[in-house]
Order: C-alpha cells, then structure tokens, then sequence
C-alpha cells in the first residue's frame, strides 16, 4: 500500500526556498524547470544504464534512468534520495541518450537542491580552482612535496575528505601569464589576425606546458594570439552543486574573454568550454547575453584544428610513427562535436591513434578527489589504465586536464593533450 | 449456493458503499458490502484525484461547498495516508472575467470555505509553469486523494468491525415478503457460485448503476443521470498544487497533481449506459485546449492515459436533464417505502467523493430511523487502518523507501517504484486478483512505460507465488495489457508513440507475445 | 549519414569501405542495442501475422507480388542477401551463424517460441525441436527473466509439425556482485567476462542438472568474451543457450558495439550528441544540415545526404496531439497516411496502421514523394523509417535495415564515382 515511510526529510515549501537567503534563484529554477521537462522524454530504454561508468563499478549508485527521469517526477523541490551524490556528473547518459532526455543535468540540479541543505567543507574547498592555483604555484617543489607526503595526505583526507592517494595536479614554477611576460617577441609575423586564447585554472597554473604548446601551434598557423586575464569558470563549484558561485565565477570569466574583442575564442581546456558552452546554461540556468555570446564563438582547441583542416588550411604534417592511445573525456564527448582530436590526429602520418573505447576516466572533475568516491573512480578508470598500458606505456593522449592527472596517477603512463603531437608534426618540438 | 444471513447488505463498492458499510459495522450491525467487480473500480476510482477545498461551489451551490469543506478536513484526518493536502488556486486566466473573483470571494466567505487571494506574482512564483496572463489567484486548501486507497482504508475499518466485503460479487435479485427486502442474490464472479444473503435491510449505494439495482427489486425506475467525463493524466506534476480556473464551473477547468502524475479535467456528457463510457477525440482536444490555458505548452507534455468515469447524479427537477453539471450535488436519499410500497432498502445517489463519508452518514441515520434506533455515527473521529501516524501522502515517499530498501529488495515498476515485496504481499493478499487490481492498489503499470516493462515481471512474480499456474498468469498478461491500451490509444500522441512503438519491439519484437499459445477463453477477471 | 541503428551503420560502414568520406550524425546510441541481437528477415507473413515463415528469403521474393507496398517490394530479395552476407563478413561466425533460406524456432523470455534465420552462436542450442529437453534456469537477483513463466509456456506450445520441446525450470542465486538484489542483465553480462565467475556459477549450478538437458539462460553470458558462453558450457558439461531479454539486451549491445568499432576503424567520422535539423537545400539537393553542438549549431555539408532515423521508436517520425504525423528531421512527405483510421482501440485486434507509416523509395533507395511535393535529389533512406512494414510483428527489422542500407550505399557509391 502506498503507506508514508515513517519520517520523511522534511518539505520545504517555495516559499521557503526563496526565503532563504542560501538559496538562489538558480536553485528555484534546479527545483522546478528545464531539464525537469525533459524527462517526459525518456521512455525507460535503459541505453544510459549501458555507458554509466559508476553505476558499472557499483551498487550503491542506482544509475542514471533511477536518479534522472524516473526519480524526478517523485521529487517535489526536494531530493530525498542522496544516492544520487554517487553520480559523477561525466554527463555521458545524456549523450547517450536517444531520446533527448537532460539525464546528468536534472541530477547535477537534484544534488545542488540537496546540498542546500548541508554542503561538506570539502566541496567547498576542492571546487576553488583558482585559489588552489594560486597558493600552490610559487612553492611548486614545496607543494609538490606536500602533495606526495603521505602523513599529510592522511591528514588532509581527514580533514578535508580528499582521499590521500588521489591523483593531485603537479604545481609548475611558472604559470603561463608568467611565461608569457618573460618570453620573446613571436618569431613568425602574424598573417590571419587575431584570436584569443582561453586556457582555463589548470592550463594557467598545472597544465602549462598544453597551453604554451597550443598557443604556439596557433601563432605557426598564422594567428594572433591574445591571453586576457581570465578567472575560472567555475566548473568545479557546478560540480558540487555551489550554483551561487559558479554563477558569479563564470559570468565573470564572460566578462573577462568578451574584453578581447569580438573573436574567436580557443581553448585547451575541454572541460571548461563544456562549462562554457552549455552546462553552465543546461545545469544551472544562466540564461545571459554574456554566456551565450562566449559559448557561441568559443572552440575546443581540436575542434578550431579539424574546422582548419576541413577548410583545407592545416600546413602539412610530418610523419610520427607511432602508435598513441587515446582517451576523449567525458566533458568533451558532452559537447556533442564528435572526437575532434581523433580526425586530426588521423592527419599525421604514420601515426595510429586507438581511442579508449572508454566513458570515463573516473576522476569526473573533482569526484575521484573524494575520500568516498575514490575507490570507485579508481574501479571506473581501470580499463581505462589497462587498455592505455597496453597500448603505448611511454605516451598517452587525451583532452582534459583532471583526466590526465588520473591518467597518469593510475596507469603510469606520461599523458598529454593532443596538441602535443600537432606541435610535433609541424615541427615545433 | 452459498447461504449467509446478516442485518443490513450493502450494495456497491465504491467510496460511497464502503463509507456505508463502515459506518453500518461502526453502528454495530452486521453487514455484508456486495461490489461487483474490485473496490472503487467504477467512479470512485475514474475522477481525477481532487479532494474539494468547497471553492469550486462557493458561487453554483453554496450547501455543497460548506460540507465540502468540513469534510475536506475530516478526509484528511481519518485518511492521512490516501491524502495529500497539496492546497489549490483558483485562478483567473486571459479572457475570464475578473470580477467573478469578488463573487467567489464573497462566496467563499458566506460557506466557510478558506480563501485568500493572493498577487499573480506569488502564484507565479509558486507554480512557475502557471500561464503568466492570469488576472488573479485565490488560494484554497484543495487536496488530492486516492480513491482506491481511501476506499480500501473505509473497507479496512469496515472488516475490522467485523462487515464481509465480497468484491466480484454480481447482484442478480432481490428477493421481497411482505413487502420488506428479505434476501440478496449475488453470483461469485470468480468461481461462479451463487450467493444468497438473508437481510433485514438493503442499502444501494451503486451510484451510477442504482437504477439497475433498484430494478431488481421491482421497484420504479430511480432516474440516474449518468454523466460521463474524461480524465487524462500527463507524465509528471506540471504543478504541485490543485489549479482551478477562477470561473463558473465548466469543462476542463481543473488540473490536479496526484501521486507523480498531474490530471486534467474534466467534461461531461450526458450518456445511456454507465458501462459504455467512450473516450471521444473531440473531449480529449478539449482536455488539451484547456490544459493550455492554465499551462502554456501544456499539448507539448507527455500525456499517459486517458479514462472515463460516470457521475452517479440523480435527476433532479430542478434543471433539464442534459445538463448534469448543474444537477444537484448534494446527495439523495431515496426511500422505497413511499414510493414503491418496499421496506427495507434505500437507495442513494449524487454527493461527490470528497463526502463520501457524510452521505454514509445520512442513509445510515435514515435506516436507524426507520428501524426506530438511536445508534451514533462515530466515522468522523476514527482513523482508518494505515492511517494511525497520522502523516498525509507526500510525492516523494516511494523514493524515500527505495532509497532504504533498494539494495535488499526488486523495483518491478520502475515508474512507479513499486517493490517485489509490495507486489508479493498484495498478491498473497488477493491470489484471485487481476493485475489491474493490483495496479489500483500499487499503481504498477500507471507510470510513464504503461506496463512496457513491468508487466512481464508481474507475470513471472505472480506465478512465483504459486497462487496461479501458467495459463492464467499468461491470461493476466494479455488481459492487463489489453485494459492498459484502453486508457493509451486515445491520447497516443508525442513521447507516449515512443513509448508504445518501444514497448511493441518489446513485446512482439523480442518475447513474440502474440505468438504464445491462444487461449481457449480470454481471462477476464 | 543521418542515425546509427543497424540500418546506419551498415550503410556507412559498407560506404567507408568503398572509399567514401563518411560522416555519421547520431543523437545517442543507436536502437540496435534495444534489440534481440538476431537478425530477422521475415519471421511471420506481413499479410497474415498468424503464418509462419520457414524460408525467409523466398518469402521476401514473393512480397513484390504479394505486398507491393511493402518496403521488401522495393528492396528486392538480391539485396537483402548482399547486405545479410555483407554484415554476417562484418560482424563473423563469432556473432552471427544461420542461413537466411532457413528460419529456426528460438524460445523468447516469456517462453513463446519466435523464428529467426541468424542468430548468435550462443544461442543455438535452444532451437525448438521435438523431444528438446531444456532446463531453463533463472537468477533470483536478476528481474527481467522468469524461468517458470518460459518453461511453462514453452512446455505447452505445440512446435509446428506437432512435436514438443520438455522444459523444467530452476531458479539459483549467484550475486553477481556483492550487496546488490536487483542486478540487470548487464551487470551479470560483466560478470561473466569473469572467468573466475564463470567457474563460480558452473559450481553452484552443475549439481542441479539432470542428464542429457539443455540449458537455458538469459542473454547475459559475457559482453566482451565472446567465449564466455562456451567456457560455460564446457563448466557445466551441458549444452547452453542464451534467450534474449528486454533492454538492456546484451545480444543487442553486441552486435551495436561491433558494428560502431567497425565503422570508427573504417574511418567514419561520429558526431553524437544532438539531434540534427535546419537543412539547406539548394537547387532540388540538399546542401547541409545541422547539429546543435554545445554551445552553437555546426554546419555538416554533405554531396549525398543518407536518412537512416528509424521509426516512431525512435522519434524519427512523430505524431503531435492534433493527429499530425511529421517526419523530424526533413519534413518530408509520408506514405501509408491514408489507411483510416491510424490507431483502433483493440490492443489484440490486429495491427496499428500508423505504424506502417513512413517515407517513400524508389528501387535505388532514393526518397521519392507519395505526394508529388518536392524532396531532394541526393536524398537515400533505409531501415525503419521506410514506409510499409509493422517490423516488430512480422520480424523484419534488421532483413529491411540491412537490405536498403546496402541498397542505397552501392547506389551512391555508383552516383559519385
């Protein structure tokens, strides 16, 4: 019988929502619209059960047609079924999805509706890029240190809930605006005019070296490459359900990007275009001018290569023989562009690209940071580390920055973003 | 021929019937309630969810909207689990007249309905998908409630006063001596069996289907005006409270969010026979249509299944005859003494749900005046069995248990998230049932995949339980799929093609359904 | 190419092959994971559902005749057995084994028994024949097959010469992975790529088999060992098949993960991830169309333009609350709108003529116009969504989707050499 359960959480009114001053307007609308009319949408198929990487490697996730559509008409502005903190938010059941049904999306807005409630420290923390950046870079070898200093890892996964063995981004001695001031002027002319550069938390403070590399392969193809200073889009804060502050945090980077004129935009951070271009809009309702004029102009630095290649504008490439696996991230595969880096790769001779075949690395962002998640995202990443093993032990390839620091924290194996090889091919390194 | 022998044999089992024989069984008599097919199967279980605040009569019949109100707050108590006090808005939508907020107003407060109006902005702001042109909103304390659960809690507390509820059970004759009812004939539909129950009082509460009872009795045509109306359920609570247009009573004026699902309705039509009550497409446009002016985008949602249920109405002078919405609804008793030379039986007729228990209570202070006792009807201060915590219906309660139990027990309906255990423990309860009775009870198949997926389970589990073998499983099957395409064709349209185009690759593409052995006789109940 | 069910990717594979520059636009995974994992060319006559077909391919011959209207008419029993051979060389005897002049008898997870002429290799021991002796064994923790319910009904089904198959059922409880109940067919479908977990159930499931019995299990015997089910036979010392379930169908995501490795290795260019609109036609062709990629909408040009969307199961044709039927993504004109009326309320009364709706070919797979309004000249359709078959109850689905998609491929292949 359809008997009330003992002691159901208690049920906040909208009324009492939008009294409470934590709770913002993009909360009001995760309660109630968008992705909440798209589960009308799904028809039971279970095709996004078949790619859900967590639900793959455990129970205790119910899997995405369980928190997404079907929970969903069960949920009045409330979530009561806090399983669904299990989801890691790769957002491949949406991909999936035949049917056109916001899978990750109405979960991402059932979990920021139940972290309203009590959000850990840790969500907190993890999801400030920047300041991480920030703090840890001028004592790169000190951070490293700490980092790889199992006592204090244990401490800091007591403290703070970030599991002690999880991959942690290797800190740099120079940030790429660091590089940028200090190097020399460009050494060829620039003959197709400007564009400007977007390298994301990451590519600023960790993941350096893509950044240098993709602004030199698109100053050798004849651009202008212009770096505006630029915050974080917030990605992380998304994530963990902070809507407020990655609302501020990506209209800010808007902001930021818009300054450099009306052009296109390119990035090496694949994560952050999809924050970009359409999960800040699709998960969190930022529906501004501001974000829709950047999601419109920006590209994935692969995607801007293959649209070059297509136009019959890339220079020829030299041969590289060898054979790369490659993983595209979930956060790239979202974005509904195909696997751009795979078509262009395919473009250098000699060169056999084998992609993963995988959903998932299992990292998610920040999820794999997590004392709890982390033995799963190592479980969903196993394959993965196998098969990229088993293909190249010196090299592997794959678009993200969080992804390669699991990458290469759980197969050993040294991972790069694929302009690695374009700025190989064309001679630049 | 089986023989029983009580005080008083009620007739129907609908909300109406089993509010009687509850309340008989209260008052101490013994009784037999008399249902010829599964409780609240007629049109206690075809309307649309709603548990009237009294707003909707405060203007068209002010004594209706007084009872409704004081029921409203008795249904709510006595039947916590089966209501869901989501409260409601009455709304002004582009074009209606909006100064009949100031008659409803006024109205509201001459009945002692609660009614507040309230700024557009706040209604808006509450129930955001709320056509943003509406003029005005009045906040109400509607509810919602399921009839089938509040009907099997009445005949819970019915039994545990020691009343027999026989479901399947068809009345064919009424047996009179000397001028007093003397005995009940009924056939036991499941076995074939004849029934005949001695009795010093018959109480037809068969609501549409009154008159054909009565006729067993030899008594004179009792009018009732079945009117028919359609009810269609959308996917998913497009609000999460009762909308009602703030107008003068009328077709498709009113969207309740029931359970995970929200329903429109409703029309009403006048017909012959309440068991031929067609779906028709031109009612169904005007669901849609109306449904669009309290939501906009409304055509573009997914619609699941479509039903019709007949008002019991029982004609009244007052008004022409094709017209039943403005036929009484304050309930009738009629005494077959007076008019047909018969005592021992009364018949009632109209009310509505959401008083179900004050009609009980009528025809029942009507037969202890008549067999010259003074026993107090006590249905409004007891709590019916499920009810005792006292906690009403929350939407996300079926989530939260699943949440609990998911990892030691099934989910066969994932749309509904019914359990294995909640299926097993009905079916031991009902090992005679259909899964259509199940269905009224643990809503399995009423989600979005219409039995798409569920059905086969159900099959597979209930033969599991060794209260059927295989050819009536099989026969269930065919039957539950039969009855869900009943409800499903008329409002096919949009995702729920999808879904049926999906749900036929499962059925015939995969398992071959259409192709297991025929049945000799389809099972039919 | 426009869809990735069968139809799609064998078309843009079998162009991949020839040469062709191909770019596959999906809106997710493709409906051939939903499916049974056989392929069925003609399981029951179109015109009369109660007959049964015991040599597909001459069924197929006769329906020029017989069916005109449907789409077997138009593709021709020549290409129909190109594209069988064409997918049975793609996929291999490890996938698919059968002969398509020949249909056999497979039990179906409600114990119906449903012709087919090719099938996966493990599912071959449970043909229905005479005096077949079959223990169907369920798992308590897996919901979607219920062995009672499949040997019950398999044991009181006459096959069609008269002879009956025994069946017994046994239901065993082997996790497949701790504290979890309600495990789907694909959770045990990984574990049985485990061989350790193979050997785990061969134990606990051998002392229960009598002599000489087949064993019936549900399609979950391993997704990426294509041993799986044979180590498993070998285990038990029985003969073992698999009987396909409701999604998700493992055969399904079989044969669907083979054919999309096939076609990414072949060099087809895969864009998923949103539905495609806004075509641009230009000169009686169709110039390009949309995806909406994150972000903004990319342009896809293309010489020639393949619609392989499939049916209403897929949205690919849509019928709004007014009554209207629209193909999505074109627009284009449909046939078998006039049969009246499309949907009749008797769920066992025959079939739902709004089903057969679908767009128009000519013999090279050319989208036509029923209506004589215009449709582009460099426009080819296959599978589902041609007009003129109920797939599902006459069991053709993949018969059709392979014979046009090949159908069309070669003819474009000719177009633009």
């Amino acid at each position: 019988m359809n008997t009330p359960q003992s002691s159901p959480p208690p049920r906040r009114s909208p009324e009492q929502l939008s009294g409470d001053p934590a709770v913002s307007d993009s909360l009001d609308f995760a309660g109630h619209e968008f992705a909440r009319a798209s589960l009308d949408h799904c028809v039971k198929c279970t095709i996004c059960e078949t790619v859900c990487p967590v639900s793959a490697v455990t129970p205790l996730f119910s899997g995405p047609k369980f928190v997404g559509p079907q929970a969903e008409r069960f949920r009045n502005g409330e979530s009561v079924d806090h399983s669904l903190d299990y989801c890691s938010s790769c957002g491949a059941c949406t991909l999936a999805c035949p049917q056109g049904v916001q899978i990750a999306e109405l979960n991402s807005q059932a979990r920021a509706v139940m972290k309203a409630d009590h959000m850990p420290v840790r969500d907190r923390l993890i999801s400030q890029t920047t300041l991480m950046g920030t703090m840890m870079t001028p004592v790169a070898p000190l951070a490293n240190a700490v980092l790889a200093n199992k006592p204090i890892r244990t401490v800091v996964e007591k403290v703070f809930g970030v599991h002690r063995d999880a991959p942690m981004p290797p800190a740099q001695t120079q940030t790429i605006q660091g590089w940028l001031k200090k190097r020399g002027p460009r050494k060829t002319p620039a003959t197709r005019g400007p564009i400007v550069f977007f390298h994301g938390c990451a590519g600023g403070y960790f993941e350096v070296e893509t950044s240098k590399r993709s602004i030199e392969v698109l100053e050798h193809l004849g651009y202008e490459v212009l770096v505006p200073k630029q915050g974080c889009c917030g990605l992380a804060q998304q994530s963990n359900g902070l809507f407020d502050q990655a609302t501020d945090a990506v209209l800010k980077l808007c902001d930021d990007l818009r300054a450099a004129g009306e052009l296109t935009i390119v990035s090496s951070s694949g994560s952050c275009t999809g924050m970009l271009k359409h999960e800040a809009h699709e998960i969190m309702g930022v529906d501004d001018e501001r974000l829709k004029d950047v999601a419109t102009r920006i590209r994935d630095m692969m995607e801007f290569l293959l649209e070059v290649a297509d136009a019959g504008e890339l220079p020829e490439l030299s041969p590289i023989e060898m054979t790369v696996p490659y993983h595209a991230p979930c956060q790239l595969k979202s974005q509904g562009m195909g696997m751009p880096a795979l078509d262009v790769l395919r473009l250098i001779p000699g060169l056999t690209v084998v992609e993963s075949g995988a959903t998932c690395c299992g990292i998610a962002g920040t999820y794999g940071l997590k004392k709890e998640k982390y033995e799963i995202a190592q479980a969903v990443g196993k394959p993965l580390f196998e098969m990229v093993r088993d293909t190249n032990p010196d090299l592997a390839l794959c678009d993200t920055e969080t992804c390669r620091w699991q990458i290469r924290k759980g197969s050993g194996v040294p991972t790069e973003h694929p302009v690695f090889l374009i700025h190989q091919a064309l001679g630049l390194s | 021929m089986r023989k029983l022998a009580v005080d008083v044999v009620v007739i129907g089992g609908g909300s109406t019937g089993v509010g009687v024989v509850r309340d008989v069984a209260m008052r101490g008599y013994s009784a037999v309630l008399l249902e010829r097919a599964d409780l609240a199967q007629g049109t206690s279980g075809r309307f649309h969810g709603l548990l009237h605040s009294g707003g909707r009569y405060v203007v068209s019949d002010p004594g209706s909207a007084t009872e409704c109100a004081e029921e409203n707050v008795i249904v709510t108590r006595i039947h916590a689990d089966a209501v869901e006090p989501t409260g409601g808005y009455f709304v002004t939508a582009p074009g209606d007249d909006p100064e009949f907020a100031d008659k409803f107003l006024a109205g509201a407060a001459a009945t002692g309905v609660p009614a507040r109006e309230i700024s557009v902005a706040e209604a808006l702001r509450n129930e955001p998908r709320l056509n943003p042109g509406i003029l005005r909103a009045v906040e109400v304390q509607d509810g919602t409630v399921d009839g089938w659960q509040m009907t099997w809690g009445a005949a819970r507390s019915a039994m545990e006063y020691g009343a027999k509820v026989l479901t399947y059970h068809k009345v064919t004759k009424i047996d009179r001596a000397d001028g007093r009812v003397s005995a009940v004939h009924c056939v036991d539909l499941k076995d074939g069996e004849d029934v005949r129950i001695e009795c010093t009082f018959v109480l037809n509460c068969a609501g549409p289907w009154a008159g054909q009872v009565a006729a067993m009795a030899d008594c004179h045509p009792v009018d009732v005006i079945p009117g028919r109306g359609i009810m269609i359920a959308m996917n998913h609570r497009l609000v999460n409270r009762v909308i009602n247009r703030l107008i003068y009573p009328a077709d498709g004026d009113i969207l309740v969010p029931v359970h995970t699902v929200s329903i429109i309705g409703t029309t009403d039509v006048k017909v012959e026979n309440p068991d031929d009550l067609a779906i028709e497409p031109v009612e169904v446009q005007e669901m849609l249509d109306a449904g669009e002016i309290l939501i906009p985008g409304f055509r573009k949602s997914r619609a699941l299944h479509a039903w019709a249920g007949a008002r019991p109405l029982i004609k009244d002078s007052r008004v022409s005859s094709s017209d039943t919405r403005h036929m009484s609804r304050g309930m009738a008793v009629i005494d077959h003494h007076e008019r047909d030379g018969l005592d021992g039986m009364l018949t009632i007729g109209g009310g509505k749900l959401t008083t179900y228990r004050l009609m009980a209570e009528h025809i029942v202070d009507e037969m202890c005046r008549k067999l010259g006792e003074t026993r107090a009807c006590r249905t409004a201060s007891e709590i019916v069995p499920g009810s005792e915590n006292q906690k009403n219906y929350v939407v996300t309660h079926r989530l939260h248990d699943r949440e609990e139990d998911r990892l030691e027990d099934q989910i066969i309906c994932e749309c509904e998230l019914m359990s294995r255990q909640m299926f097993v423990k009905a079916w031991d309860d009902q090992p005679q049932a259909t899964f259509d009775d199940i269905r009224r009870q643990l809503r399995l198949g009423m989600g979005p995949c219409q039995g798409g997926f569920c059905s086969m389970r159900a099959t597979g589990v209930a033969l599991e339980t060794k209260h059927i073998d295989i050819e009536r499983a099989t026969g269930l099957l065919r039957l539950f799929l039969k009855n869900r395409w009943i409800g499903l064709w008329p409002i096919l349209y949009g995702d729920q093609v999808r879904q049926t185009a999906l749900d036929n690759w499962i059925f015939n593409g995969t398992l071959d359904i259409d192709h297991l052995p025929a049945p000799e006789e389809e099972v039919k109940l | 190419m426009i869809g990735a069910g069968v139809a799609g990717l064998t078309a843009a594979l079998r162009l991949a092959r020839a040469g062709l520059n191909v770019t596959l636009l999906t809106k997710g995974v493709g409906g051939l994971q939903l499916s049974q994992g056989t392929v069925d060319v003609l399981g029951y006559s179109p015109t009369d559902p109660a007959t049964r077909v015991a040599n597909p391919l001459a069924a197929v011959a006769e329906l020029a005749v017989a069916d005109p209207k449907h789409p077997y008419a138009v593709i021709g029993v020549d290409a129909v057995r190109t594209g069988l051979a064409f997918l049975h060389e793609e996929l291999g005897e490890q996938l698919l084994v059968g002969d398509p002049e020949t249909n056999q008898l497979f039990p179906t997870a409600v114990g119906a028994i449903r012709p087919t002429c090719l099938a996966q290799p493990s599912m071959l021991a449970g043909i229905c024949m005479d005096g077949a002796r079959f223990a169907i064994v369920g798992l308590r923790r897996l919901k979607d097959f219920h062995a009672e319910l499949i040997a019950g009904n398999l044991a009181r089904t006459p096959l069609p010469d008269g002879g009956h198959v025994s069946a017994r059922h046994l239901t065993i409880d082997v996790p497949a992975r701790p504290r979890e109940v309600d495990s789907s067919g694909l959770t045990y479908a990984r574990a049985f790529d485990d061989p350790e977990f193979r050997a785990r159930f061969a134990a606990e499931l051998r002392p229960e088999l009598r002599p000489e019995e087949t064993v019936g299990l549900p399609a979950v015997l391993g997704l990426k060992d294509p041993t799986a089910w044979s180590h498993l036979a070998d285990l038990l010392d029985h003969p073992v098949f698999e009987i396909p379930l409701p999604p998700p169908s493992v055969p399904g995501m079989r044969l669907n993960n083979a054919l999309m490795a096939a076609a990414r290795a072949a060099g087809v260019r895969v864009i998923n991830g949103s539905f495609v609109d806004t075509p641009v036609h230009s000169g009686g062709r169709l110039v390009s169309v949309n995806v909406e990629t994150a972000g903004a909408p990319r342009t896809i040009t293309g010489d020639v333009f393949v619609l392989a969307t499939g049916g209403f199961e897929s949205g690919a044709l849509t019928l709004d609350s007014y009554g209207e039927v629209t193909e999505r993504v074109l627009g284009l004109p449909l046939a078998g709108l006039d049969a009246a009326p499309l949907l009749h309320g008797d769920y066992w009364g025959g079939e739902q003529p709004l089903f057969r709706v679908g767009v128009a070919v000519d013999p090279s797979m050319r989208v036509t116009s029923p209506d004589g309004s215009a449709v582009p000249d460099n426009l080819w359709a296959a599978g589902g969504i041609l007009a003129g078959a109920v797939r599902w109850t006459e069991k053709s689905g993949e018969g059709i989707a392979v014979g046009s998609a090949v159908k069309a491929a070669d003819a474009i292949v000719e177009e633009l050499a």
